[in-house]
């Protein structure tokens, strides 16, 4: 009674996006479509991607991938945050954490009570010593979240770093398994039915048709579907994200193993260091204006802290995205429908969200043009938020060392950008975000970090007696110093859980 | 250190509900705030000062206020509701009541696994699932398993605004006389102080106008009013009190009639009979008419004029507009009492300093409107999927939508799915209830849902049907009546 013909799938593209893509929908749509995935040997993948955010684990969990053997197969490390040096200006150091400061759970937000006694001349901490998730990071220890909601040790998330390359056989075995039919070949046309301007069919080199319902363009920065068949048109953001080049160079590991990716300002970008259990990944994003490529690669190397594995692999792009994801039966994931650059690490992040929204919003073998609507409605929410936050950790800066962050500094920024920055320097207000990525935590601690301190704070915070405010905060502190003491360090909770098989 | 800033004294205008909730609100929550009531007249039009039935966010507002349910439910006369119980509206009546309708199956949302059942002809209508729909059809109001449902309130306003005003005074607010004379301005448009009846002179930092829709403290004209009066809904309103009834209901009831919509709510002191309906389509008389066929009694009052809109910038300056003079929406739902107090949550959360910087008024002014325009949403989705066939019903279902509104509808009846906006006071299964129970259903059913056998869904979906119907009280005697009575006439 309710059987439908399957939708045909046909995803182009075997990188990251396409085996998360065809992986999803094979194990959750597994009835109601086929999938087709056509991928070129020829054609390399990005696969720079390696740190995540902790919406990566909700994910798995969906498509029964087991963390210890994900972690154990993709060489993966934890992640409890990003640590950002030297953006507010030189010597500075930050981490953003995928936690709350103080304990989240008040009426008035932790850093109103802290931007208080500052204003008092009460001396204070640093606003990350009051973060459970900052300070064990900071200790490179790691644990996973207490189940007690009272506990402080319950008062972050996690997520992970992997090697991409690894990855993507990984879950192409899932895949698979799971009934993904694979091609091996390049498409060489496109045929549009000439009424509606839908795809209709693949063209290989190999001459073989293939012919869909449905087709995902995972086909990266080329977005060979939506931006060159259906022409969808490019918005461009490099004005405000100037950088467009990158080049990544992975090295031996040194000392401690690290629970947070790095992010370094350097003087036409920043630095990547994301370690894994095998190695560390590193990366110079630069913008190419203000510095020559063969100068970037040199910068890396000198400052990346092991001896190189591999030599310098050299990236090109430009930040922005099509106006639309999703055009007629064509469905843009990944680079194909736009970039932005990984400093807060939303590259897979930015491909999840747009395969749960294509599993919840999975269309008939015709397209409705409303589930389109609302699939790019979601997808322009979560590309400006992030838009804005990136463009925040270039803005809000006093380094004038250099003509690019001379231009950063002082470039126009998007107004939704410049209404968050004055609120919250007036009064320590967040814009409320009711779900998805970067909630509050996230702006207080870029905001905080980079030198934006409120001039006020929430009157409610005057309430409390000074001297016992300051009694409480250095009791919050302690409390989290002797916690995180008793957690593990990284590389021995790795070791004892999820230890790559050749170093077991 | 910057000269002191801080918001220390606030004055509150109006004499109804909304304002004493604000003047006790602030009191209790930032008391470092000393407070002025300036009472003025209650204007019936005033919704959120005079409508019996609340939301569930009552018993947080209340608790903020040091209110138990001993004060507001004993002590003060007001009874539990469960929900509303809507008839006339489709071929069948249905139950909006405030909590979970089933249990999700997996990880698919328990509404698209039911409508693959109600399209076999396997499912018991929605709200047959939800405990508190169900606990109200069968004629109680107590007997809910701990946590599955919110209640409202349906307040004994005579006393609860007493109890208010007890509140307020012992609170430590400082009541004037009532009445205002005038408003002195400043050079910038702020306020400098409310000039009372007596010629008294008060001055604060910050001035809320909770004095209902003539909102006095606004300039009229101002430029800032949304009119909504364009669009599909009622522009008229009758009341009438009546005796209470032998048993308290466990809902209200809001019946559907040729142009419009009358209700009866009741605590155990009184019930109170009302109609809603559309001048253009509905003069004065035959609106009394119908509202004395259904309960009763024939009203004496003159119709109170309802101008539905809202204003885009409820707060400028050193002066907020919160209640009916912010926003006039037909009270169907009961969301007026609601929207006062959010405002006042949200003033008390973002409170800014004496300067009332723009920025900080932008961001108030921005939720707030995000807000009203979903409560908005809701309220005309009645009309937009109401299928009578009433010229009044046939305008307002064929009449343009807001574009949120015509998405959601849109979305909804493609594939039973719907979007999520920034600021919803009304959660997912409310929007469910009043769609499925007024028999929307989408064209297509959703593919994630189809990944569970239909025979499996049926068996969980009767299975939990069963274990619901034996958990919850048998069928009360005034409920088999009421049923046995039939619906309403139309």
């Amino acid at each position: 009674m309710e059987r439908h013909d399957p939708v045909r799938v046909v995803i182009i593209g075997g990188g990251t996006a396409g085996w998360m893509t065809a992986a999803a929908l094979a194990r959750l749509l597994g009835h109601a479509c086929t999938v087709h995935l056509i991928e070129s040997e020829q054609i390399g993948i990005v696969g720079v991607g390696e740190a995540t955010l902790p919406q990566m684990r909700a994910f798995n969990a969906r498509l029964g991938i087991a963390e210890a053997d994900f972690m154990a197969w993709t060489r993966g490390t934890f992640k409890l945050g990003i640590e950002f040096r030297d953006w507010g200006k030189i010597g500075d150091s930050y981490i953003h954490p995928f936690g709350t400061f103080g304990r989240g759970r008040g009426e008035v937000d932790f850093h109103h009570y802290w931007a208080r006694l500052r204003a008092l001349g009460v001396p204070v901490r640093p606003l990350e010593d009051y973060s459970f998730a900052c300070a064990m990071a900071r200790a490179n220890r790691f644990a996973i979240p207490a189940s007690d909601p009272a506990a402080i040790a319950s008062t972050f998330g996690y997520a992970y770093h992997f090697d991409a390359t690894l990855f993507a056989p990984y879950l192409r075995a899932l895949a698979e398994s799971a009934g993904v039919r694979r091609t091996e070949g390049e498409v060489v046309a496109v045929a549009r039915d000439g009424a509606s301007g839908d795809i209709a069919q693949l063209t290989l080199r190999s001459g073989e048709t293939v012919a869909g319902d449905l087709f995902v363009d995972c086909s990266g920065f080329r977005s060979l579907l939506l931006g060159e068949a259906l022409g969808e048109p490019w918005q461009d953001w490099s004005h405000w994200l100037p950088a467009d080049r990158a080049v990544a160079m992975p090295c031996r590991s040194q000392g401690e193993l690290t629970p947070y990716t790095s992010a370094i300002a350097m003087p036409a970008g920043w630095r990547w260091r994301i370690p894994l259990q095998h190695r560390t990944g590193n990366g110079y994003v630069y913008a190419s204006a203000f510095l020559p490529d063969d100068r970037a690669a040199d910068a890396l190397q000198a400052a990346i802290e092991g001896a190189p594995i591999a030599p310098p692999r050299p990236l090109r792009f430009r930040a922005g995205r099509r106006q639309r994801s999703w055009v007629n039966n064509c469905v843009a994931i990944g680079l194909a429908s736009g970039f932005l650059e990984p400093l807060e690490s939303t590259s897979i992040h930015l491909v999840q969200a747009a395969i749960s929204q294509l599993v919840e919003l999975f269309p008939a073998r015709r397209v409705s043009p409303i589930e389109r609507d609302e699939f790019n409605r979601l997808v322009d929410y979560e590309y400006d938020r992030i838009r804005d936050f990136l463009i925040l950790h270039y803005h809000a800066t006093t380094r004038r060392d250099s003509p690019f962050w001379d231009y950063v500094r002082t470039m126009p920024i998007p107004d939704s950008l410049a209404e968050k920055i004055d609120l919250f320097r007036r009064r320590g207000r967040v814009v409320k975000h009711r779900e998805g990525v970067f909630m509050d935590a996230s702006w207080i601690a870029v905001y905080v970090g980079q030198g934006i301190v409120p001039q006020g704070h929430d009157p409610r915070a005057d309430a409390v007696d000074a001297a016992d405010l300051a009694a409480s905060l250095h009791r919050l502190h302690d409390e989290i110093r002797t916690t995180v003491a008793a957690a593990p360090l990284h590389a021995a909770h790795i070791r004892a859980t999820c230890a790559m098989p050749d170093a077991a | 250190m910057p000269p002191d800033r801080t918001i220390r004294h606030v004055a509150v205008i109006g004499g109804g509900v909304v304002a004493h909730s604000a003047a006790a609100a602030l009191r209790r929550r930032t008391p470092w705030i000393a407070v002025t009531l300036v009472p003025t007249p209650i204007d019936p039009a005033a919704l959120a000062d005079t409508m019996m039935p609340t939301l569930p966010s009552i018993h947080g507002f209340h608790a903020d206020l040091r209110l138990s349910d001993q004060d507001t439910v004993a002590r003060s006369g007001s009874a539990l509701r469960l929900g509303t119980r809507f008839v006339g509206w489709a071929a069948h009546d249905y139950v909006h009541a405030y909590g979970a309708y089933g249990q999700a199956l997996g990880s698919t949302p328990f509404h698209l696994q039911w409508l693959r059942l109600a399209r076999a002809g396997q499912a018991l209508p929605f709200d047959h699932y939800a405990p508190a729909a169900l606990l109200a059809r069968r004629g109680h109001t107590s007997g809910l398993p701990e946590g599955v449902a919110e209640t409202g309130l349906q307040l004994d306003l005579p006393r609860y605004a007493a109890m208010l005003a007890a509140l307020v005074r012992h609170c430590g607010v400082r009541v004037v006389p009532e009445g205002i004379a005038g408003v002195d301005r400043r050079a910038d448009g702020g306020i400098d102080a409310v000039i009372t009846a007596d010629g008294t002179r008060c001055t604060a930092d910050l001035f809320i106008d909770a004095a209902g829709p003539a909102s006095p403290l606004r300039p009229a004209g101002d430029g800032d009013w949304d009119d909504w009066s364009a669009g599909p809904g009622c522009d008229r309103m009758i009341r009438v009190t009546g005796p209470a009834t032998a048993v308290v209901p466990p809902c209200d009831t809001v019946t559907a009639f040729a142009a419009g919509w009358h209700w009866s709510a009741a605590t155990a002191s009184h019930a109170e009979h009302g109609i809603c309906y559309a001048s253009r389509w509905c003069d004065d008389d035959t609106a009394a008419q119908v509202l004395a066929g259904a309960c009763g009694i024939m009203p004496g009052a003159a119709p109170v004029v309802l101008r539905p809109g809202t204003r885009r910038t409820p707060w400028r300056g050193n002066c907020v507009a919160i209640g009916d003079a912010a926003t006039a929406i037909e009270p169907l739902e009961w969301t007026n009492l609601h929207l006062a107090h959010s405002a006042i949550d949200r003033i008390i959360a973002m409170l800014p300093d004496c300067a009332c910087d723009a920025v900080e008024l932008a961001e108030y002014n921005r939720q707030t409107l995000a807000e009203v325009t979903r409560v908005r949403d809701f309220v005309l989705l009645h009309y937009a999927a109401c299928h009578r066939d009433d010229h009044f019903w046939q305008a307002a279902a064929g009449a343009p939508l807001p574009p949120s509104l015509a998405h959601t509808l849109a979305l909804f009846r493609d594939r039973g799915r719907l979007p999520v906006y920034a600021e919803e006071t009304f959660a997912r299964d409310s929007w469910l209830a009043v769609l499925l129970g007024q028999g929307e259903a989408p064209a297509r059913l959703d593919p994630l849902a189809q990944a569970t056998p239909l025979p499996l869904v049926a068996q969980t979906i009767q299975a939990m049907g069963a274990a619901l119907a034996a958990a919850l009280p048998a069928v009360s005697p005034s409920a088999a009546l009421a049923a046995q009575s039939g619906p309403m006439p139309r």
